[in-house]
């Protein structure tokens, strides 16, 4: 739903995370968690902001173009 | 235990709310409401009464403190004048649309400018559009049942709307008259605890009036609430009235109507000096006779619409002004509204009279009665509005 | 479990909702989620400060609100109710935006401070009045572009948080989002305290300062780091100083934000030194009873 107002989306590269959930801290909306299978994003509700990837200290989150 | 006394306005007022058992009373003084508040804060410290007396900074405040205090779950007091429900109008406009019962009292006094302390009715009349229910009263008995009434009223779950007792300034607030206090006992077996069904902030039970988003179906609901306070108003006198031996007629009283060709309207205190004229000119022979409107709000369109046409004029004494009005007072509007379209309607003569607080004197309550008398004869009345302050009318007494 | 769902849980847990209204990077809806969780959930919130409200909204606990000019005055009405029903032990939260605290309701924080009311009082300090669209506000900082400043603001910031230590309350504090662990500690230090408690936090605002909101948390540690939103608290009267003594410079912080680009050399300048004046102030009263 949120992908109509959303331009860009994060999406995680499993390989770089280190799991530290600084992204989980400081996301705005709650939107991002830290899992045991890594890290998950509510797409349903995430506004693409880009906090998560620029407090990323891996550098793991990018952030990516809706498509459509 | 019940005892009579001599007893002011203000502090039967403050009985009022003890006897209520309001809980959280949030008020600012100002006159001449102050003796209402130095009386409850006397009476909690000196354990008479439990309350949490919220000594708040400003009008504005108190209102919403109060509903603050009422969405919780509490019942409210608080009571104002003049500069001062001006100053709280803001918040004021809340709990008729919130459908929170809060109790208030409104120590008439006018309106700045020009700056006074005496009372007319400029600042109730004022709050007419909000909702709020609005009953008058002529003395301290009536001050003190119509607070504790109100919140029977106003707590009925077909109602629940905020209630406004109102008082004139000085001439109700500081004039002490016999007042019976009824037993705590007696007063709880007539108004049990305030719960509201639609509200809790309780984690436990938390839910909200819906907000409704249409505002005409809001404010819908809020006029039929109004309509339906008329019976409720009416049964809560009645059980009263059992109760405790005093009945004030409901919304409107006849008095000394039999056979008249035209009758006062008055409101507040000035219907005490209207029964002395009317008496006297009733044993002069003369048709006269009076309604005390004792609720304002809501309007008792249909109780007038039923006895307008037994008389010829009806005499309004308007102790307010509506200034660049369709023609005179507040309630002569309202009354002409109310019986515009009856067949056989009365000529109605209005008076400005009391403004700014001046004494409504006999002189001048008997000259408003003649000069009705006169339009019931001619089938009409001078002008729009008879502005009797500016009448010589000789000495007072 | 699906993801939905995971969510769905994390959100009960947190007490908030995701996915409220308020702009993409603002810091409303991040700083309720670190209030409500230091907190917890014996707790009724009250207010609103028009950008806040739009966080408030998926509150998942008690709230009520009256409106704007509202400050503080419900919340005296809450407390005074749940003492009344015996409910001491809910927390009451009271909020409001810049506008509200600094301006129009000033007020009303005034006179529930001195009333010592138990409430913990929260402002939301994006620096102007935002939800109208960028009107300035008195917490507007000095030189700052708004739609009613468009040469740049040309008074101070009001310093409400000593302000209000001047009633003598039992605890003020000024917060940050960029630092978490310190605003949660305050909170949760002014929940054990009776009486009133004043935390005053700054959130980033990327509509009405002028940034990418990916840079939200960024921008408001430089405004830490520079010193511009020192922490600190204030608590019996004796003055606590949480930020870290090295200062960055003011420009960085102001080179992040397109409000600040109509600020002269000149008056960047003169901000420094006011920085650095009150950053010597705070550190030399640091641990002493202030003077107030």
């Amino acid at each position: 739903m949120s992908s109509i107002v959303r331009s860009f989306r994060p999406e995680v590269d499993p390989n770089k995370c280190v799991k530290c959930s600084l992204c989980q801290t400081f996301c705005p909306e709650g939107t991002v968690m830290l899992t045991e299978k890594g890290i998950i994003f509510d797409y349903r509700f995430c506004k693409g902001c880009g906090v998560c990837a620029n407090e990323c200290r891996a550098k793991a989150i990018a952030m990516v173009r809706e498509e459509g | 235990m019940s005892f009579t006394r001599m007893m002011e306005g203000n502090e039967a007022a403050a009985w009022g709310a003890k006897l209520s058992r309001a809980e959280v009373i949030p008020a600012y003084p100002i006159t001449p409401q102050t003796e209402l508040i130095s009386n409850i804060a006397s009476m909690i410290a000196d354990g008479r009464m439990k309350a949490e007396y919220i000594k708040v900074e400003g009008e504005h405040t108190a209102m919403a403190a109060a509903i603050g205090a009422s969405v919780t779950g509490a019942r409210v007091f608080t009571g104002s004048s003049s500069q001062g429900i001006l100053f709280m109008e803001e918040p004021l406009w809340m709990p008729p649309g919130m459908r929170l019962p809060i109790g208030m009292c409104i120590v008439n006094r006018s309106v700045a400018p020009l700056g006074t302390l005496r009372p007319d009715h400029m600042d109730s009349m004022l709050q007419r559009d909000t909702g709020w229910i609005q009953l008058y009263c002529e003395n301290s008995q009536e001050v003190l049942d119509t607070i504790i009434m109100g919140y029977k009223i106003g707590e009925d779950k077909r109602v629940y709307l905020p209630v406004a007792t109102c008082y004139d300034g000085y001439f109700v607030s500081a004039t002490a008259t016999p007042t019976t206090v009824p037993d705590q006992k007696e007063v709880d077996d007539f108004l049990p605890p305030y719960k509201h069904e639609w509200y809790s902030l309780m984690p436990e039970d938390f839910h909200m009036h819906g907000r409704e988003m249409n505002i005409a179906k809001a404010r819908y609901e809020v006029q039929q609430a109004q309509e339906t306070a008329k019976t409720v108003i009416e049964e809560v006198e009645k059980d009263w009235s059992k109760r405790f031996g005093r009945y004030y007629d409901g919304l409107i009283e006849e008095y000394q109507c039999k056979d008249a060709d035209a009758v006062l309207m008055t409101i507040g205190s000035m219907t005490g000096t209207a029964r002395d004229v009317i008496d006297e000119m009733r044993t002069k022979g003369k048709k006269i006779g009076l309604i005390k409107l004792r609720c304002f709000r809501p309007f008792p369109r249909e109780e007038l619409r039923k006895i307008a046409k037994k008389y010829k004029a009806i005499g309004v004494a308007d102790r307010n002004t509506s200034l660049g009005s369709a023609g005179g007072g507040i309630m002569a509007t309202d009354l002409a509204r109310a019986l515009y379209d009856v067949d056989e309607r009365p000529v109605i003569a209005d008076f400005h009279v009391g403004l700014g607080g001046t004494d409504v004197t006999m002189n001048q309550m008997e000259y408003m009665a003649k000069e009705t008398l006169k339009a019931a004869k001619a089938g009409k009345f001078k002008e729009a509005v008879d502005w009797v302050e500016f009448h010589d009318l000789g000495p007072v007494m | 479990m699906s993801t939905n769902k995971l969510f769905d849980e994390y959100y009960d847990r947190v007490h908030l909702q995701g996915g409220t209204t308020c702009c993409p990077g603002c810091g409303g809806p991040l700083l309720w989620r670190m209030i409500l969780d230091a907190v917890g959930p014996k707790t009724v919130v009250y207010g609103d400060g028009p950008c806040a409200m739009c966080a408030i909204r998926n509150i998942k606990l008690p709230n009520f609100s009256i409106h704007f000019s509202f400050a503080a005055d419900g919340a005296t009405g809450i407390v005074a109710a749940l003492r009344a029903k015996g409910r001491e032990d809910l927390t009451v939260v009271s909020s409001a935006g810049d506008g509200s605290i600094g301006d129009i309701s000033i007020g009303k924080v005034s006179a529930a401070a001195e009333r010592n009311e138990n409430m913990i009082q929260i402002c939301v300090d994006n620096e102007a009045y935002m939800n109208t669209g960028i009107q300035k506000s008195g917490l507007t900082p000095f030189g700052a572009w708004t739609t009613t400043t468009p040469s740049g603001k040309e008074a101070m910031k009001k310093d409400i948080p000593l302000i209000i230590a001047a009633h003598k309350p039992p605890y003020v504090a000024t917060a940050s989002v960029a630092y978490p662990n310190d605003l949660k500690a305050k909170l949760r230090k002014a929940k054990e305290i009776k009486g009133f408690k004043y935390i005053h936090t700054v959130i980033p605002c990327p509509t009405g300062w002028r940034f990418d909101p990916a840079k939200a948390i960024e921008v408001t540690k430089l405004g830490v780091d520079t010193w511009v939103w020192p922490l600190y608290e204030i608590e019996a009267g004796i003055l606590k100083v949480n930020s870290k003594s090295e200062q960055k410079p003011v420009k960085e912080y102001l080179d992040t934000q397109g409000r600040f680009r109509v600020m002269s050399a000149e008056q960047i300048d003169f901000l420094q030194k006011e920085t650095d004046t009150r950053r010597k102030n705070l550190l030399e009263a640091n641990g002493k009873k202030l003077f107030l």
